[in-house]
């Protein structure tokens, strides 16, 4: 049981990066690969708030979406200036740079030794230590994030959205000044990238810089490709693929170093098939 | 006496970082040019050629010479069998730029994940005994980095050579200007683009075998690798292939220079700054195409 739960954290964790990410890429079509330094950011923020500052867990989320959006803001007036595969290459750029902060910054952030220790949540004196009460907390924030991405992407602002995506100079024409909408998209996906870093740094009670790599922005950039871009459907639908995998692969009996490997493998295979035959992904709306 | 100042050292380490970044700037630019997709694989493919050295030189105890031409040919037609099957469909499919990226990032992971299985995740060398040092001017330079610098004067030479006088050379720049065209006055631009896959691809082992001699390998070293070559690719203007060499060192510079004062972790950093430095400011690079 308490396997399920573990699994369920990880799913609900990771359809927050998904779904936020497929706003950018997938209803926006921007190419962004540093979505895990603004997980990370959260994660940092709300660690450092939390082990030194004894603050409370709900107003360190909050305060780790307004760092997450500030230096978004900051990322997105540079990358606004790109499109397609030299946006990509920037943003990497980006995560790289924040990465390199986390690694080197060794006096907040106490560098490859990473931040122990972190409390679990707790509100109103309710401390949510029990694995299945954080779970809880995690589907309410995935749901939160859910519906406030299908709002958004339902509403005139997501259209005008779609319409950058299908053909900015178009839409320019008609009046829209689209690097507000790309720059508000893209620090609103920031920020709840930062929500899914607070609630993993929280559940595992250690985090070290090696969890936000490049590597891991473009495992949350395959997540959603193999579900299917342009669908919030598609981006929880790629978290349970990639998190369950590994765990079939686990049962399979592969020694452990082994199946990390083979995971990665596993990664890139699908992401090569995918570019192949299905480049709309499992349940996409949108082709790359 | 020689003063002992750091900036000789300086100096030769950014020239001997330049060489290594100019590697596989050319090698990628190469393959940029004739394809217009930023290959992500170019620096796993580096490694691959690095381990493919060491299988040969450490396992199998063949002589240098020979353990290197095999290395060299392993990674230009790995480079090769992806064009082949998965770069060429994608193309004929008329994908996206940004579908091939994200294919490339797939063969990238894969490369990564194969050689970690069969070669763990550790670090490993290449060199074997202690090699000799030479000092210029108050730097300390080994045999190895002096190899690096001679290899990529002669691979630059050779290639600007093939690139200016060849009929070879000719069809890759044709294709360069404008791939339709050419495939129109009859060149098998199928062919071409193939064997420039191969031979940027193999340039890539080249720095990937001279690296494992140099600081060594890792799995895992293959991304940032790529990063440097395509940062000294834009710094020097995408796709110009003698531009990357400039950019190379020009990055190679920045770097060494860079960690002067501060912590020598930064470099990937201040790389990165660069990078985006250029592209604000000058994306189309120093030479444009």
């Amino acid at each position: 049981m308490e396997y399920l739960i573990h699994i369920a954290v990880l799913i609900s964790i990771y359809s927050i990066l998904g779904i936020s990410l497929d706003l950018v890429l997938g209803f926006t079509g921007l190419l962004s690969v540093t979505h895990a330094a603004f997980y990370g950011l959260g994660a940092y923020a709300t660690a450092i708030l939390l082990t030194s500052f004894g603050m409370n867990f709900f107003l360190a989320v909050l305060l780790g979406i307004i760092v997450s959006g500030v230096i978004a803001l900051g990322f997105g007036i540079v990358l606004s200036r790109f499109r397609d595969d030299f946006y990509a290459l920037a943003s990497m750029g980006f995560n790289t740079i924040v990465f390199s902060v986390f690694l080197n910054w060794q006096s907040v952030t106490r560098g490859p030794l990473g931040i122990p220790g972190i409390d679990r949540p707790s509100l109103f004196g309710f401390e949510f230590s029990e694995n299945i009460f954080f779970l809880i907390l995690c589907v309410v924030f995935a749901t939160a994030v859910y519906f406030i991405s299908r709002f958004i992407t339902n509403s005139s602002f997501g259209r005008v959205l779609l319409a950058i995506r299908e053909n900015e100079e178009a839409i320019s024409v008609f009046g829209y000044n689209t690097v507000f909408y790309k720059l508000l998209i893209f620090v609103i996906s920031a920020m709840m990238a930062s929500v899914a870093g607070a609630l993993y740094a929280t559940y595992v009670t250690y985090i070290d810089p090696s969890s936000f790599s490049l590597s891991e922005s473009i495992f949350i950039l395959a997540m959603i490709i193999v579900g299917g871009l342009s669908n919030h459907r598609g981006a929880i639908l790629g978290a349970v693929f990639v998190i369950l995998l590994p765990e079939v692969l686990r049962f399979v009996g592969f020694p452990t170093d082994i199946a990390a490997q083979m995971r990665q493998l596993t990664y890139g295979v699908l992401l090569i098939a995918f570019m192949l035959y299905r480049p709309k992904g499992l349940v996409g709306k949108y082709e790359l | 006496m020689e003063t002992d100042s750091i900036i000789p050292q300086l100096i030769a380490n950014s020239v001997i970082a330049g060489s290594l970044y100019a590697l596989l700037a050319l090698g990628f630019n190469l393959i940029y040019g004739t394809t217009k997709f930023f290959n992500l694989a170019h620096g796993a493919v580096a490694v691959l050629g690095g381990y493919i050295m060491l299988l040969c030189l450490k396992s199998f105890g063949l002589p240098v010479w020979l353990a290197s031409s095999i290395a060299i040919l392993g990674a230009g037609l790995a480079g090769y069998l992806f064009e082949r099957f998965v770069y060429e469909p994608l193309r004929a499919r008329k994908a996206s730029s940004m579908v091939l990226l994200i294919a490339s990032l797939g063969i990238f992971t894969v490369i990564q994940a194969v050689i970690a299985m069969i070669f763990t995740s550790q670090f490993q060398t290449l060199s074997t005994a202690e090699t000799g040092l030479y000092k210029v001017y108050g730097a300390v330079i080994t045999e190895v980095q002096l190899m690096v610098m001679i290899s990529v004067v002669v691979i630059s030479v050779l290639l600007a050579l093939t690139l200016k006088y060849t009929i070879f050379g000719k069809a890759i720049r044709a294709i360069n200007d404008d791939e339709e065209v050419s495939e129109i006055v009859g060149i098998n631009t199928k062919v071409i683009i193939r064997r420039v896959v191969f031979i940027g691809s193999a340039i890539a082992g080249v720095a990937g075998i001279l690296i494992g001699f140099d600081v060594g390998l890792e799995p895992t070293m293959g991304l940032s690798l790529l990063m440097k070559g395509v940062i000294a690719s834009i710094v020097g203007g995408i796709g110009n292939v003698y531009g990357g060499v400039v950019g190379g060192f020009i990055l190679g510079f920045v770097e060494n220079f860079g960690i002067w004062k501060i912590s020598g972790e930064w470099k990937d950093a201040i790389a990165f700054a660069l990078l985006i430095v250029f592209l604000v400011v000058r994306p189309q690079g120093l030479f444009k195409k």
